[in-house]
């Protein structure tokens, strides 16, 4: 079993089953977590979708490529070299467990 | 299983005049409905529509038998998938960059909303759709492509004619003869303003798409800037047109804003409320099925993003404008691939910028005669009309 840690803004932790393949957005819509809107579903077209990696786990999933950096411009929140757009990264055996911080607004 | 129900009596003309109770009643009783006046299943529930503009592979935006081709002359990136599409959308995209919407667009905007405020006479009935929402529109789009010489009147003819060759579902002569005038007006000058761009670059698309490293083809160039003009004008304009009748039919909630300040709820608001698109087609590309209903493949389904923004499931009393509801993501910019390229720049500049200044400039704006306002339109919806008095 596969899962993640989500941190809101306000330091309130939920812990989520995910299904392996599934990006940690759809993660969090399926677990009705508000704080990503993902209004593009996932096309990389709208930065509504914006995470924080946490330090500790950045090295395992990974930092954002460069059509994904440009995206991340359009974020509302400020982005930092920890910031990734959840529909770009996969949930799998190797990251499972991984804490993503939420910003404090997505529009 | 069986194909979804067919109904033969739902009329274009009362879509167009109001659809609201319509889809209200479809949502509960027949979500997923063949339609046979518009020749395409309605798809009106919000948990429903999204998913499928999330999934291209199976729900193509390339649908060929539309008019769409035939009033641009061309097959544009609205009607394109994958690679194709994506190329033609990340050219006319730096113009859009946030950098540029803040350094560049938007103290465009606001010193045209000044001369457009400016303009506009005290205490007497005026048109805000005419003296304001439409001219203002045209403006700011015809710099931000990189066309400043068309008048806005030029801008809002050549929208119309595009929208409404689109729209020739009757396949009638008028509206592609009318479009094919507006071509050869724009197609003159765009090629004269390119020639001026490339010597002289700015962050408008024009300018960028014809400077760049790796230019798509100038015929893409060219039908990328109609999809804007065609699809840049009119929401801006109906999304104004709606957020200021919800505020000015709903004193208590205006003045609430005017203290927290917070427009943008308005904007999500208006836009949630009548969404200025209210349709998108896809094709079906694969036999699937929806509520257990067989979709075969070749079928057109219509999302029905206004009647999604209603949805009972989301949202309490759907059908009332209230600013000070609890923000719930709607669906009036589309999803997936195709998300509204404008969406940023229409929320900074009527949210951001244009509320907050209307209403600092006439704080005791009336609405003259609010039942006198038409409401129109099945693909595009919004306000023919919006009497106040200014004061
Ligand atoms: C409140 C204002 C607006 C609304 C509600 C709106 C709505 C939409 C919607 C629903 C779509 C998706 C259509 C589909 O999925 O088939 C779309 C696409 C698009 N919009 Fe907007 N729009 C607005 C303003 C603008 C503005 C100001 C521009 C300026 C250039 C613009 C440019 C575009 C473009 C280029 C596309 C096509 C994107 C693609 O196919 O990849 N929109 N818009
Ligand atoms: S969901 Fe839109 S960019 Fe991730």
């Amino acid at each position: 079993m596969t899962e993640v840690i989500f941190v809101s803004a306000n330091g309130e932790k939920t812990t989520v089953e995910a299904n392996a393949g599934d990006t940690v957005m759809q993660t969090a819509l399926a677990a009705n977590i508000s704080d990503i809107i993902a209004e593009c579903g996932g096309a990389m077209m709208c930065a509504t979708c914006h995470v924080y990696v946490d330090d500790d786990w950045l090295e395992r999933v990974g930092k954002a490529d460069e059509d994904e950096l440009t995206m991340l411009d359009f974020a509302s929140s400020e982005v930092k070299p920890t910031s990734r757009l959840s529909c770009q990264i996969k949930v799998d055996d190797e990251n499972s467990g991984m804490i993503i911080h939420l910003p404090d607004s997505q529009l | 299983m069986a194909l979804a129900p067919l109904d033969d009596e739902i009329a274009i003309s009362e879509l167009i005049s109001n659809p609201y109770p319509i889809y209200k009643r479809l949502r509960a009783q027949t979500p997923v409905l063949r339609v046979k006046s518009i020749g395409r299943t309605f798809i009106t529930k919000a948990a429903d529509t999204r998913p499928i503009k999330d999934n291209p592979e199976l729900f193509s935006s390339n649908d060929p038998n539309t008019p769409m081709q035939r009033a641009f002359n061309a097959h544009t990136l609205m009607r394109k998938d994958g690679e194709d599409h994506m190329a033609e959308r990340k050219a006319m995209m730096p113009t859009f960059s946030p950098t540029n919407l803040k350094t560049v667009w938007s103290p465009a905007y606001e010193k045209l909303a000044h001369e457009y405020l400016d303009r506009l006479p005290r205490n007497e009935v005026i048109d805000l759709f005419p003296m304001l929402a439409g001219p203002l529109s045209a403006s700011i789009l015809s710099i931000i492509l990189g066309m400043p010489d068309a008048t806005d009147d030029d801008m809002q003819f050549w929208s119309q004619a595009l929208i409404d060759g689109a729209g020739n579902f009757a396949w009638a002569d008028e509206p592609f003869e009318r479009v094919d005038r507006a071509h050869i007006a724009m197609d003159t000058y765009i090629a004269k303003q390119a020639e001026i761009l490339k010597a002289e670059p700015d962050q408008s698309a024009l300018s960028v798409m014809v400077n760049a490293e790796n230019p798509i083809a100038y015929s893409q160039i060219v039908s990328n800037l109609k999809i804007a003009i065609g699809g840049g004008i009119n929401e801006p304009r109906d999304c104004m047109l709606t957020i200021l009748y919800g505020l000015l039919t709903n004193i208590d909630q205006l003045e609430e804003l005017k203290t927290s300040g917070n427009w943008s709820a308005a904007f999500e608001e208006g836009v949630r409320w009548v969404a200025p698109i209210q349709v998108s087609s896809r094709l079906v590309m694969q036999d699937t099925t929806i509520r257990g209903f067989d979709i075969p493949k070749g079928d057109v389904v219509m999302t029905i993003q206004a009647s999604a923004n209603h949805d009972e499931e989301l949202f309490e009393d759907g059908d009332k404008f209230n600013a000070l509801r609890k923000r719930t993501p709607h669906q009036s910019f589309g999803s997936g691939p195709h998300h509204c390229m404008g969406t940023h720049l229409a929320r900074l500049t009527i949210g951001k910028l244009l509320l907050p200044l209307i209403f600092e400039r006439f704080p005791n704006m009336e609405i003259v005669e609010p039942e006198n306002v038409k409401w129109w339109g099945f693909g595009f919806r919004g306000p023919l009309n919006l009497n106040v008095r200014l004061n």
